[in-house]
Formats: C-alpha cells, structure tokens, sequence
C-alpha cells in the first residue's frame, strides 16, 4: 500500500486527461468536473488501450425515442469495441459487474497521488477476457 | 501462442483516394481526381466510427494506410505469420457504373500489387473485383490472379441479387481456372444499387444493420448451395467474411430437413447441402459471438466441426477487432491451431 505522487494538479487541466507510469503499470488519469479519477490503462473486455479512447457525455436511460444527454465529460468509450465506462464509477453503462479498474486518487500540496494496494503481480486478476 | 504464428483472415488496408491516380486510366482519373472514388455507403450512422481509435498512424493519415505503422501495431504486436489484406475496395459494388466499378478494382489491384506486397512477407492480399459486370470482372481475375501474392478473390455480400445465381457464374469460373478463392465482405448493405439490408428492409439504426448483416450471409449461403455453385465448380472454395458465426448450425439443420422434401427442385444436389458447405465454405471468426457463457458458444462449434471451416480474423484497424489472444480460449490446442493457422495456410495454400 503506497501513494505514488505522480503529476502536479496543474499538470491536467479541467477537461484534460495524463497516462502515468505507476508501479509498471500504465494508468490514466482524467480532470473531471473539478475531481481527479484514475483508470488502468486496459479494458476488461479484451484488453485494448482504454485511455486512447475519447471522453463525451451520452444518451441516458430515457423514454422511447426521447434521449437525454447527459454525464458530460464523465464517459469513457474504449477506443477498439466502443464499450462506455462511467470515469466515476470505472463500471460500464450496460453491466455495473463489468468495470475498468479504477485506483484511489489522493492529492496533497497540490500534487496527484495514486494509491496502489496490491502490488503488480495482483493486476493480473482483471485481465479477464469474455471468451 | 505456443509453438505456430498466427495467420489474420481478414485486415483492411486503406488509401486515400487519390492514391489510385497513378494506377487509374482515362476517362475514370479525371473523374477521381476531381471528384474522390465516390463509394455508395450503407449510410448507416454508428458513434464509434469505423476505425479503432489507437490504429492512426503516428505521422497521420488513414488507419490502415501506412505499411511500416501496420507492421508493428499488427505484424509484429500480434507474431502473425501472414495478414490477408482485404482493403475496403469491394465496397465500390454498391455503386451504378459498371465500368467504372471495374477501373477502380483494376487500378486497386495494382496498387495492392506494387505498393503493399514487397513490404513484408506476411502480406498477401485478395484482389478485387465488382459483381456489376461479372464477365469484366472474369477478365480481371484472370489478369492478375495469377500474381503468387493475391491469394483469393473479394467481392461484396452487398448486391443486387443473391450470390449463387447463374448471373454471378463467370466470376466463380474465373476464380476456379485461377485456383483462388472467392471472399464475400459485408459494408455496403442498403447502398446505392443493393438490395435492402436486412429481409425485412431498411432498419432505423447501425445497431440493427450491423447485427443483420448475418442475414445477409445466410441468403447468399443457402443461393450458393441450392443454384449449384459447388456442383459446376467443384473446386471452388467460398469464404464468409465478418457474417458471423453462431447462425450456421440452425441454417444447416434447416436446409438439410428442407432438402429431404424438396430435393426435387434442386436435383443437382447429391449430397447433404450442409455438406457442400462443410467442403466447399470458410467462414472468419471476426466479430465473433460472445454469450455470457463462453462453453456455450464452444458447444455451437462442435456440433458442426467449426474447427474445420473457420479462419481467425482481426478485422485490424476496424472498430470491431478481435485480439488473437483473446477471443476462444476455450477452444483446445488442436482447434485453436487450426482456426488461428492451419486452416489459412491449407486453403490460402501458403507455407
Ligand atoms: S477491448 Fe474495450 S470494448 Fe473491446
């Protein structure tokens, strides 16, 4: 267990996102609405990239043929499959179960940490594929 | 992967329009230059886009249109052995002039052939042909099919009618007299000159185009069947590009009951018609099924020996690309070696 300060808050201004290298593994963290969240840089469906995906808001659970747009700026789309991932929560938008792995953010003196519980060899867990 | 590289069914290479100029005669370069090649889409909207986002190249550009970016992303990211480039050409099908449709495959042919084969000896490539004139599209297979890197034939699962009638004959002849394959590519579905879509017509959305493109596959299948395609060709080999999987056991239960009772209307059929699939059609794996119960879909293949009659495919750089090492890891060893190799390499006769 250990927080590793990694970037200054100015580094990532609102709206912008950074990938880290933390503890051999590689992990964006996104300026969202005035807070920080900070994702691995892989997708539990089959592994791509997720944080060359774009960030948007997206059409919310709504009545027939209306939409409802909403959650700007919170929405990760992987850049391969285009599953949506909610940057809040790490949990995709169509199965809450199916989750990007999100790491506890903590900042000090102006600076981001990310706090890293298991060491690497635990990562190996969500490298969970569908088939 | 232990101990044998992976062969890839199923990668588009892209360029620019203007980069068939120098290979395009008159009156069809003027027309491009002026104008772009001018495809006849499906026009159906998704929010992904086509390309998988990571797959631009660094210097810019098209996904899909640098070599050497190919290369290491696909090539050398995934240990393949070869990748059949299957560019997105076959689109151009969709389109009104027959002609013309025919100049733009010839003038793609040749670049595939000077500008993409001497780059890496794991491209091979299918040359392409447009079904609105299937006698030009007969002397173009015979004018470059004999090149040792083309390996198949690509047409579009967008057409006008479907793919086992007599019309589409001289193509098939072709590609038989050349020893290569026909591939059958979905992309244009409801454009320009092709049929609707789905058996039911046009859908409101990508969601639903993208999941009927099967039905798609399932028509041209059962007309290359019932007309005797295999039959008056019977070393043609057909393979079912990006249609799906997980459709064909139903498909073949039911036209074999129907045949026990309708032989009579197709009496050129001496077998089985599953069995002229199960010899004669390959089908690639990309965009594979995935149910929540992975057995489930492993289950589905054994019980028409899909391990025989399927190719891996990444469908690199699309949005939909399946990762080698991640799709049927269920399978064993034996299946998985011949769907991700030794089915490629027996059909595509490669070593
Ligand atoms: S790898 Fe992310 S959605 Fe498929």
């Amino acid at each position: 267990m250990a927080v590793h300060y990694v970037l200054k808050e100015e580094d990532i201004p609102e709206g912008g996102f950074s990938l880290v290298q933390v503890d051999g593994r590689e992990i964006g963290i996104y300026h969202v609405n005035g807070e920080y969240h900070a994702i691995h840089n892989y997708c539990p469906h089959q592994g791509a990239p997720m944080c060359a995906g774009l960030v948007s808001g997206t059409t919310l659970p709504s009545e027939v043929y209306s939409y409802e747009y909403g959650k700007a700026g919170q929405i990760i789309r992987c850049p391969w499959h285009g599953w949506e991932f909610d940057l809040k929560t790490g949990k995709a938008l169509f199965n809450e179960k199916i989750r990007v792995r999100k790491y506890t953010v903590e900042i000090e003196d102006g600076k981001i940490g990310i706090l890293i519980t298991k060491s690497i060899t635990g990562s190996g867990a969500i490298r969970d594929s569908i088939l | 992967m232990k101990g044998y590289k992976i062969i890839d069914a199923d990668v588009h290479n892209e360029q620019e329009d203007a980069a068939l100029l120098p290979y395009l005669k008159e009156p069809w370069r003027s027309r491009v230059a002026a104008s772009g090649i001018g495809y006849a889409g499906s026009g159906y909207y998704s929010p992904i886009g086509v390309m998988k986002k990571d797959s631009i190249p660094p210097g810019g550009g098209r996904a899909g249109s640098n070599p050497d970016f190919m290369i290491k992303q696909l090539i050398d990211g995934y240990d393949l052995d070869y990748a059949i480039l299957t560019g997105v050409v076959y689109n151009i099908s969709t389109t009104h002039d027959p002609d013309y449709a025919a100049a733009i495959c010839s003038a793609y042919n040749d670049f595939l052939i000077a500008e993409w084969f001497g780059k890496h000896k794991a491209f091979k490539g299918a040359m392409v042909v447009a079904t609105q004139d299937p006698l030009l599209a007969a002397r173009e297979i015979d004018r470059v099919g004999g090149h040792p890197d083309i390996v198949e034939v690509m047409i579009s699962s967008a057409a006008r009618a479907p793919l086992g009638q007599r019309y589409y004959h001289p193509i098939y002849e072709a590609a038989e007299r050349n020893g290569l394959p026909i591939a059958v590519h979905p992309g244009a579905e409801g454009g320009g000159g092709s049929t609707a879509p789905t058996s039911a017509g046009y859908p409101s959305r990508y969601i639903e185009w993208h999941t009927c493109l099967s039905q798609m596959f399932m028509a041209h299948l059962v007309s290359l069947v019932c007309e005797g395609v295999f039959v008056k060709f019977p070393n043609l080999k057909f393979v079912m590009v990006e249609g799906g999987v997980a459709w064909l056991p139903g498909l073949m239960w039911r036209l074999d009951k129907n045949y026990k009772a309708l032989r009579s209307t197709v009496p050129w059929l001496t077998k089985l018609p599953s069995q002229y699939i199960r010899d004669h059609c390959y089908l690639t794996t990309q965009p594979i099924e995935e149910p929540d119960n992975p057995q489930h879909l492993i289950d589905l293949f054994n019980m028409i020996d899909a391990e025989n009659m399927l190719l891996y495919s990444s469908d690199y750089p699309h949005w939909d690309f399946d990762s080698p090492d991640h799709i049927l890891r269920k399978l064993s060893p034996e299946a998985r070696r011949k769907i991700f190799r030794d089915n490629a390499l027996q059909l595509y006769k490669l070593t």
